[in-house]
């Protein structure tokens, strides 16, 4: 890595001088932000742990949060959760290295919130206001944006050179328009069951990530820097 | 368009947002108790359904085929008569089934009454400077179809009509008006309750501001022993500060109980100062002992007002001995009898000094007499535990 500009390089666009200015800025950076999120640096191990001790607790939140739902929607709802719906995300972690699926995991987790967001709207206007189904879909939303902000900071810490994770946008066409009250029983169920299985899945991720990027003194990040 | 949805239609097992396998009618209605309801399920004929394949569940029990009819090839339809009340308040569940048991459709039953008036509204304001509202759904109460409730108020001889906006939501079936209130005039003030079966309103109510006003409990409730007497404890507090400037009137009570009882003692005839001397105590004894007030008479008004809740417990406890007397509030006597201890034992010290023949007069021959009069005693006032 350059540890200085060269100046008045005829050859240099202003652009890509300015690129590479910025790229010395945030490699010297000890913190770095993105998306609003302030992240310091953090030992490779812990960091994990702690995120693996989160995702442990929102999957144990998520199994009674469904068993919750089912519960409140009333008999039948079982079925429910076996239906197909469109653009609801998919449990499935993707990425064939490390940072790709900590990518994922981010992505994921972002995808989900808009989802959770909506099911808890529907669910308010069904619900007597001191159901429990409510306050736990809140519980949801806020931890699973926390798992997000330290997925996002490890992200970081570890792999300083690739890309800033981008926000998912939240486009009309990543919630469902208007549904009928059935309709989004059913959607709300199909929701929480695949959010369950996703945080299963981060769990078991989690624990190989850290064994993968947290291998003795030398973490993955400080090898992707030599490169 | 059509094309569109005929594609989208083609797609096998899947129910999307967007799309629908197929159709039921009517969708979410909701419905008198004890009613009747057809429903029919549509499924696209694209879809290689028959409909005498189909059935139909309510929450999850499968119903009888005599109440289903079978409209066309791919059109069934349900009648359910005397319908029960729903079981839960996101609608019971009316879903279509192919044969393999797949949902084709479902509709979410919601099955009530309208609601009934509401009863029993009150209302009060903290300080004369917000109002605050507590009703009762009438007869039963809600259905299972969620009912909303608006409160609204008018000025009586003047002014619009206005809706209350904040809802508890932690206590259900109150409001709360936090500001710009008239006083010296009255307001008339309703509930209307609906649902999507009706609408009812509860019976209007006419008051005054300044007749409805609560405070705060008196803050300073300091408890203390009245020098060494062993059936007495003073207690003193502050008025409350919110109406200091304009409560003129209020009035107080007192009640105190032992520490290992639940029954209060109830001493009602404090009036408007803001000490007060318990007595008939028991001797050696700790008591709590908590006040609240009634602003009467705030602004020169004739009527009393709410009381405020009690103080938080303030504990004291007697010396050790027997009790004197009775209960009562008698602020002077109690300041009296310290002052009285004090000054005996300073003529005590100078009769020793000054008077031949008086070297045993001491403060604790006072005691000894005490004691001696508390004795002879041939009837003891019992403090009324039921007195209000």
């Amino acid at each position: 890595m350059s540890g200085h500009v060269k100046n008045m390089c005829p050859q240099l666009s202003i652009s890509q001088a300015a690129r590479t200015l910025l790229s010395l800025l945030l490699v010297a950076a000890i913190d770095s932000v993105s998306a609003g999120v302030v992240c310091r640096k953090q030992p490779c191990g812990s960091s994990l742990q702690r995120s693996l001790k989160l995702t442990k607790l929102i999957h144990k939140e998520s199994v009674d949060l469904l068993k919750t739902y089912k519960v409140s929607q009333g008999d039948m709802s079982e079925l429910f959760c076996q239906m197909s719906i469109n653009n609801v995300p998919d449990p499935n972690i993707s990425g064939l290295d490390p940072s790709e699926r900590m990518l994922s995991i981010y992505s994921h987790c972002k995808a989900f919130l808009p989802h959770l967001k909506r099911v808890t709207e529907q669910q308010t206007d069904l619900q007597p206001p001191s159901s429990a189904l409510l306050s736990k879909l809140s519980t949801a939303q806020n931890r699973t944006n926390g798992l997000a902000n330290q997925i996002n900071c490890i992200y970081q810490t570890f792999f300083p050179n690739l890309p800033i994770p981008p926000e998912p946008v939240d486009g009309p066409t990543s919630v469902p328009p208007s549904q009928n009250v059935f309709q989004q029983k059913v959607y709300g169920c199909v929701v929480l069951k695949r959010f369950k299985e996703f945080l299963s899945r981060v769990t078991r991720e989690l624990r190989t990530l850290k064994s993968q990027v947290c291998t003795r003194r030398t973490s993955f990040a400080d090898t992707n820097a030599l490169f | 368009m059509i094309s569109m949805l005929c594609l989208m239609l083609f797609v096998p097992r899947v129910f999307s947002s967007s799309t629908q396998v197929a159709v039921i009618f009517p969708q979410d209605p909701a419905l008198w108790m004890g009613s009747s309801l057809t429903a029919t399920c549509t499924v696209s004929p694209e879809r290689g359904l028959h409909a005498n394949t189909m059935y139909w569940t309510l929450n999850g029990k499968r119903l009888p085929s005599s109440t289903y009819g079978l409209l066309s090839p791919n059109g069934l339809s349900v009648t359910l008569h005397r319908l029960n009340g729903s079981q839960q308040q996101s609608g019971d569940n009316l879903v279509c089934h192919s044969g393999d048991g797949h949902v084709l459709a479902g509709s979410c039953l919601y099955v009530g009454m309208p609601p009934e008036k509401p009863v029993n509204l009150t209302c009060w304001s903290r300080n004369t400077k917000d109002l605050s509202c507590k009703w009762t759904p009438g007869g039963r109460g809600e259905t299972f179809i969620k009912t909303k409730y608006t409160l609204k108020y008018k000025l009586r001889w003047y002014g619009q009509e206005r809706e209350c906006e904040e809802y508890s939501t932690g206590q259900r079936y109150t409001c709360y008006i936090p500001r710009d209130l008239a006083l010296f005039t009255p307001y008339e003030i309703w509930v209307e309750a609906s649902n999507q079966l009706g609408t009812s309103t509860s019976d209007v109510i006419t008051l005054d501001i300044l007749d409805v006003v609560t405070t705060d409990p008196p803050d300073n409730v300091h408890v203390s022993r009245v020098g060494e007497l062993e059936d007495q404890l003073t207690v003193r507090w502050g008025s409350p500060p919110a109406l200091k400037d304009f409560l003129f009137q209020a009035k107080y009570q007192i009640r105190y109980r032992l520490e290992d009882s639940t029954e209060w003692k109830l001493v009602d005839d404090v009036g408007n100062q803001t000490s007060c001397r318990l007595a008939g105590l028991r001797a050696g004894t700790v008591y709590f002992v908590q006040v609240r007030c009634n602003p009467v008479g705030i602004y020169g008004s004739r009527k009393a007002g709410i009381w405020s809740d009690w103080s938080h417990p303030t504990a004291a406890s007697t010396p050790h001995s027997e009790p004197l007397q009775s209960g009562s509030c008698d602020p002077k006597s109690g300041e009296q009898n310290s002052t009285l201890r004090r000054e005996l034992k300073q003529f005590f010290g100078w009769v020793r000094k000054h008077a031949c023949g008086c070297s045993g007069m001491s403060i604790k021959l006072y005691d000894q007499w005490r004691v001696w009069l508390q004795k002879s005693h041939k009837t003891r006032n019992h403090v009324d535990s039921t007195r209000r």
